[in-house]
This record gives structure tokens, sequence and C-alpha cells, in this order.
């Protein structure tokens, strides 16, 4: 059968793909693609913990429902906060929103 | 190697390479297809750990209505407005590929190196749905409430911050 560490190993992937987008691409969109990336990774570990060392409480299979809604009302915030970005200044690089940057 | 795990490395091995061309390709609506295969195939992970209701939500939520809204919110953003092809990374790049190579290397060895309690079996133990819903509204019924909650609030924020407001061009 597939080991624990295995899951661990997939999710540490996509969690770093995740950082290296948030950190390196400039498309606003993209960051929050990143993101999700990222929680996708996060939610799997959880997963991964609650079937293979908890599976009498699964706490960590409700921690990751949990990671799904806040995750489901991020995307929708930030793309409203995208969508309203795009209309003031006509642009969705982050690196040309840098007013409260000094 | 048994067939559960021919299958699982298939999957992993897809998830990881639709999840760089997320990250690394050029064009923005080609990450967001792959953002598609990428979070399915992390349900299929979902499904090789005998989790079968939330691979269904994770097919849903995730793979149905997070990548429709993010389409959604491409076409309505033009990407290249002056028509000469936007930069896809900035000065960060270097910086990026350095730390999340770094967190690869420790996250993967600290898992590799600890020594789980499991290490008997190597077996998923199924997780019925009776005990995530015994779980999800008797042990954690206020978590469960505060966020249908959020689930409001960020719902009317959406509303507030997207909708076009009188005076607006």
């Amino acid at each position: 059968m597939v080991p624990l560490e295995n899951y661990l190993a997939l999710s540490a992937i996509l969690f770093s793909l995740g950082v290296y987008g948030v950190l390196a691409r400039r498309n606003a969109i993209l960051v929050l693609m990143a993101v999700e990336l990222m929680l996708n990774a996060v939610s799997l570990n959880f997963i991964a913990f609650a079937a293979y060392l908890d599976p009498e409480r699964i706490t960590g299979a409700v921690f990751a429902i949990f990671v799904i809604t806040v995750a489901a009302a991020e995307v929708g915030l930030a793309l409203a906060i995208i969508i309203r970005l795009y209309r003031n200044r006509a642009t969705s690089n982050v690196d040309e929103v840098a007013t409260l940057k000094w | 190697m048994n067939a559960t795990e021919v299958v699982w490395w298939v999957f992993a091995v897809a998830t990881v390479a639709l999840s760089a061309g997320v990250v690394f390709s050029r064009s923005v609506i080609h990450s967001a297809i792959f953002l598609i295969g990428s979070l399915g195939g992390v349900g299929a992970m979902y499904v090789i750990l005998t989790v079968e209701f939330l691979a269904l939500v994770q097919f849903l939520i995730y793979g149905g209505a997070v990548t429709v809204l993010i389409l959604l919110a491409l076409m309505l953003t033009r990407q290249s407005v002056s028509g000469e092809p936007e930069k896809v990374t900035g000065v960060q790049a270097p910086f990026g590929i350095l730390v999340g190579g770094l967190l690869m290397a420790i996250l993967i060895g600290s898992a590799v190196g600890t020594d789980w309690p499991n290490d008997v079996d190597d077996t998923p133990t199924n997780i019925p749905i009776e005990t995530i819903s015994e779980q999800l509204f008797d042990t954690f019924g206020v978590p469960f409430i505060i966020a249908s909650v959020l689930l409001l609030v960020a719902l009317v924020g959406a509303i507030i911050l997207a909708r076009q407001e009188e005076g607006d061009a």
C-alpha cells in the first residue's frame, strides 16, 4: 500500500509550487490560483493524517472541510477585489498596485 | 507494486505536472485550465485515501465552482491592454525559486525523516460519511455555524465590492 510519507511528499511539492507562484507571478488572478494550490496541499495533508493516524476522531477531515469553506469565501472576495481594481486602474498586475508600499 | 500504488503514482505525477503548469505556464487561461486538472488530481488522491465525501466536495466546489469563478474573472479583466505581451514573472522570480526549493527540501526531509506511528500496515482507514457528520454537527458544531456566518459575510462583501456604483463610468 501507499505509505503516509508519499502523501506528505506530494503535498510538500504542491505547497512549494504554490509558494513559488505567489512570490514570482505578477498577475493577481494567478497569485490567487497559486494560493488555491497551497490550500489544496494543506487539505491533502490534513486528510492523509486523518485517514492514517486519527481514524476515530477524524479531526483532519473536518478541518479540511473548513479549509475548503474558507477557500471558497476567499476566492469570491479576492476576485471581487481584483475586478474592482481592474475597473479603477485597468491592471491586474500586483507590481503596479503599490500605493500602500513605501 | 500493486494496483493501488500504480494508480497512486499515475495521479501523483499528473497532479505535480499540472500544478507546475499552473505556476509556470505563460498564458493565464492555460494556468486556469491546468488548475482544474490539478484540483481534480488532488480529488483523486482523496478517493485513493477512501474519503469519498471529501472527494465529492473537492470535485464540486473546487473543480466546479472555484475554477468557473476564476475563468469568469479572467474574462472580465483583459490581461494586456497595450498589446505587448505582459511580463510573466517579476524580479522576485529567483527569490521565489530559492524559497520554494528550500521549503520543499525541508518539508520532504522532515516528512520522510519522522517516524510515524502507523509504519506497520501503511493502510488508510476508510472514513465513513456518518463519522464526518457526527463530528461536524456535534463536536465542531460552533465552528460550523461560525463558518456559515463567514460565508454569508463574504458573499455580501463580494457583492458590495464588485457592484457598479452610481457615477461609475
